[in-house]
């Protein structure tokens, strides 16, 4: 069985705006690492956010590890989003907090409002964030301000806080578009090799054709929220590519 | 207005007539304005100035300088009665500050448009809030708060809270409606609730600000409560107004010194402040 | 930086004992000092100033009893009487001047008070500073004080009292300004030979004029709502006819005074606000 399926998904900003994304389907199984590529504007991050629901959507189904996304209540809302780590373009890290902090408040779905107020996490928290810091080679730096680091650092910082989750699923907003390429392709390079050994699927907004080629197994194309292409990267060609991104081109 | 003709110009390619035309509108509109602010000043002068100045009691240029000049000099005897109330401004400025900064968590979460729990009452309630504090003078408030509450310092700190959670909370709501929502959304991803959005992703990007509103607000709540003694709200303005109800002219210029005193003793305290929370 | 593979590497490399501790030796140390020292002090104010902590709760109550009995309902009558109008218009006047003068007066303080523009460094910024900082400490009903003292009752002390508040409100503001402008200009007109008061119209007069203006309209504001209260002291304008409902106990009077007065501020601020938005957009 998918982890993820989405069936018929479609979306809006405004009651009256335009549809965003039209009819949307596909299924993330447990050991995919999923792309979904398209040109900038093309409905990718809004897709993204209907997973966890920061976007809600309008209609159509969402089913993440047997449960559904679109009717949940708030409560549950927010235990479903504990299970869906998410890495963002912008890193969207807490600026003037500590990169330990920000680690931790990866733990914040388990951690009561007391214990939030003074910053308290319980030690297993923080030795695993410990943990986290270290694989992303980041040990040296628990004490600075997150403002401090280097973009490549600020996404390692980004990918420990996901993982921190302990997520069934990790949604990537172009984790990789605001650093430049060589970095682009180690942060890659760290997320797959960290979603491989924790075991967790990931489904990826990737603008830049080339990164999905070599990272990813599976993908979807978008195009002014249609689906154009779904399948292995392996069938993926040039002609496929050139449609998709062909408004982009004029 | 020189660079806004010039694009003007650029647009259209006027011919010199017409841009002199435009010019002289300019400048017609221009006049109409200050001859509409000179008849103001001059009929407020008069009707202010002339009409309800008592000329004959103020007498003649020397015994107005005269009369200013009773209060050169400083009475020292009155130094040591003036400490306690010193120390009561500061602290009425202090407590002051700290329920205005209280009362002000509710205004801004309430005033802050993208927070807000339920906007079409708790916005305009919140601003509601906002705008009667900052548009009472303390002098009032102090008033009220003394009818209720009786004479004494108490009346004061209500008076200083009340009125500084105007600017604080609208500041602050401010503050909050300018924050880069990207860590908000980072923090609902992980499944945190209101509270911990609150705590993780809008405090730690609102505070410095915040605390520079508060310190600066606490300065002037400084100088407020130098005047609270005026009806009866404790501390020094009460030495104040016994010196000049006793006519030790002297003993007002010494007041005036001890507020001095204290202000830059606030403005120390907030110079090393600010530096901390920067 | 670790390679781009840490995880596989870096496995047998994990420290056994990782350790990490919130409290930071000196750091904390003083931070902690800080809260303490602040929260005491606040708490022997408490002490020092003899505030009745339990008697708080019963407070709202008798606050609610007090308003309810006393200040309802407004006696809406006496602040539509001719006399009472007379004295608002007066109050708008009072204000009116006072602002006025107070900003024709901060525009030197502001220009020498401020570090790059000051004609001397060291002798005049000192003095410009030292005025503004003056003019600001004290409260305008000191100022409204010492100018009745000095020439009797009437709206002239009120005026006064307002310039020099004006004077020193708006001369901070004009001087960090001025302080915050581009300096290009400035040195182009120099280079060109201009004398200071040259550079000052050509150089600096046009970056800050839109600041200049909003920050003239927000002085209005503020000499308005001081205006309303000067006369208390018996400096002009409807702050009087407050005393005099005080002193006579005429509580319904004093809440129809106050309502008047928050109408009329508020009045006045949403035609500033409107006035500042147009000069926003004139930018
Ligand atoms: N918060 C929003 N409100 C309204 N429209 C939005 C919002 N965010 C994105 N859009 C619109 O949705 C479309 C898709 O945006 P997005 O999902 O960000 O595309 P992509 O990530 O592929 O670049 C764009 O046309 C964009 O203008
Ligand atoms: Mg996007």
């Amino acid at each position: 069985m998918p982890i993820l399926e989405v069936r018929d998904l479609c979306a809006r900003y405004t009651r009256s705006g335009p549809e965003i994304l039209k009819d949307i389907s596909f299924d993330v199984e447990a050991d995919d690492f999923f792309a979904i590529i398209g040109p900038s504007g093309a409905g990718k991050s809004t897709l993204i956010r209907c997973i966890n629901r920061l976007v809600a959507a309008r209609s159509g189904s969402i089913t993440f590890d047997g449960r559904s996304v679109t009717s949940l209540p708030a409560r549950e809302l927010r235990s479903l989003r504990r299970d869906i780590g998410m890495i963002f373009q912008e890193f969207n890290l807490i600026d003037r907090m500590s990169v330990m902090d920000n680690v931790l408040s990866g733990r914040l779905g388990y951690t009561g409002n007391l214990r939030t107020l003074f910053r308290a996490f319980p030690r297993t928290d923080v030795q695993r964030a410990l943990e986290m810091l270290h694989r992303v080679g980041l040990e040296e730096h628990v004490d600075k301000r997150a403002d401090e680091l280097s973009g490549g650092q600020r996404q390692r910082v980004g990918i420990a806080r996901a993982l921190m989750q302990g997520p069934k699923l990790l949604l990537l907003d172009e984790p990789t578009s605001a650093l430049d390429p060589k970095i682009s392709r180690e942060v890659m390079g760290l997320i797959k090799n960290m979603a491989q050994e924790f075991a967790v699927p990931c489904l990826c907004n990737i603008h830049d054709v080339n990164l999905a080629m070599e990272f990813c197994n599976k993908m979807i194309g978008l195009q002014d929220g249609v689906k154009m292409f779904d399948g292995p990267t392996a069938e993926m060609d040039q002609a496929k590519l050139d449609e998709i991104y062909a408004m982009e081109v004029l | 207005m020189l660079s806004t003709l010039d694009t003007d110009l650029r647009r259209t390619a006027l011919s010199a007539d017409e841009v002199l035309a435009i010019r002289r509108r300019r400048r017609w509109s221009m006049l109409a304005v200050v001859a509409a602010l000179t008849v103001m000043v001059v009929w407020s002068i008069d009707v202010t100035v002339i009409e309800d100045t008592d000329w004959e009691r103020m007498g003649s240029v020397a015994s107005v300088l005269e009369s200013a000049g009773r209060f050169m000099g400083v009475d020292w005897a009155l130094f040591p009665d003036l400490v306690k109330p010193a120390i009561e401004t500061f602290m009425i400025a202090c407590l002051g500050t700290l329920l205005g900064v209280i009362i002000c968590i509710p205004a801004a979460w309430f005033g802050a448009m993208n927070i807000t729990p339920f906007k079409p009452l708790t916005y305009p309630l919140a601003r509601l809030m906002m705008t009667l504090s900052r548009s009472i003078h303390e002098i009032v408030w102090a008033l009220f708060f003394v009818a209720v509450v009786g004479l004494g310092a108490m009346a004061g700190i209500f008076a200083l809270a009340v009125r500084s959670v105007g600017f604080i909370a609208k500041m602050s709501a401010e503050a909050i409606e300018d924050i880069n929502p990207g860590p908000v959304e980072a923090i609902r991803a992980v499944g945190g609730n209101g509270f911990q959005v609150l705590r993780y992703a809008i405090l730690p990007q609102v505070l410095p600000q915040i605390l520079g509103v508060i310190v600066f607000e606490w300065e002037i709540n400084i100088r407020r409560s130098a005047i609270l003694g005026l009806v009866g709200a404790g501390g020094l303005g009460l030495v104040f107004f016994r010196q000049m109800n006793t006519f030790n002219f002297p003993g007002v210029t010494t007041v005036i010194i001890a507020i001095l005193g204290i202000i830059l003793v606030g403005e120390v305290v907030s110079y090393f402040a600010r530096k901390a929370v920067i | 930086m670790k390679a781009a593979n840490p995880v596989e590497a870096d496995r047998a490399a994990l420290p056994r004992d990782l350790h990490w501790q919130r409290y930071k030796y000196p750091e904390s140390l003083y931070s902690y000092g800080a809260w303490i020292v602040v929260l005491s002090f606040l708490a022997f104010s408490v002490e020092y100033l003899s505030i009745p902590l339990e008697r708080i709760p019963a407070m709202f109550e008798r606050m609610a009893a007090v308003i309810a009995s006393r200040y309802y309902p407004p006696d809406i009558e006496y602040v539509m009487d001719r006399d009472y109008l007379d004295y608002v218009v007066q109050t708008i006047q009072m204000a009116y001047l006072g602002a006025l003068f107070g900003l024709l007066l901060s525009v030197p303080l502001g220009w020498f008070g401020s570090f790059n523009m000051t004609p001397s460094r060291r002798f005049v910024y000192p003095v410009a500073r030292l005025f503004t900082m003056g003019f600001r400490a004290v409260h305008e009903m000191i100022w409204a004080i010492l100018f009745v003292s000095i020439l009797g009752f009437g709206m002239l002390p009120g005026v006064l009292a307002l310039t020099f508040f004006c004077a020193g409100f708006a001369g901070k503001l004009f001087a960090e300004e001025i302080e915050a402008i581009n300096m290009g200009p400035v040195e182009a007109m120099r280079a060109a030979g201009a004398n200071l008061f040259q550079t000052m119209v050509f150089g600096v007069f046009p970056q800050v004029r839109v600041a200049f203006t909003g920050i003239g309209i927000y002085t209005w504001d503020v000499a308005f709502r001081a205006a309303t209260v000067v006369g208390f002291v018996g400096a002009g304008g409807m702050g009087w006819y407050l005393k005099r409902a005080v002193l006579q106990i005429e509580t319904e009077r004093v809440a129809a005074i106050i309502l008047s007065i928050v109408i009329l501020v508020l009045i006045s601020e949403v035609l500033s606000a409107f006035a500042r938005d147009r000069v926003m957009r004139m930018k």
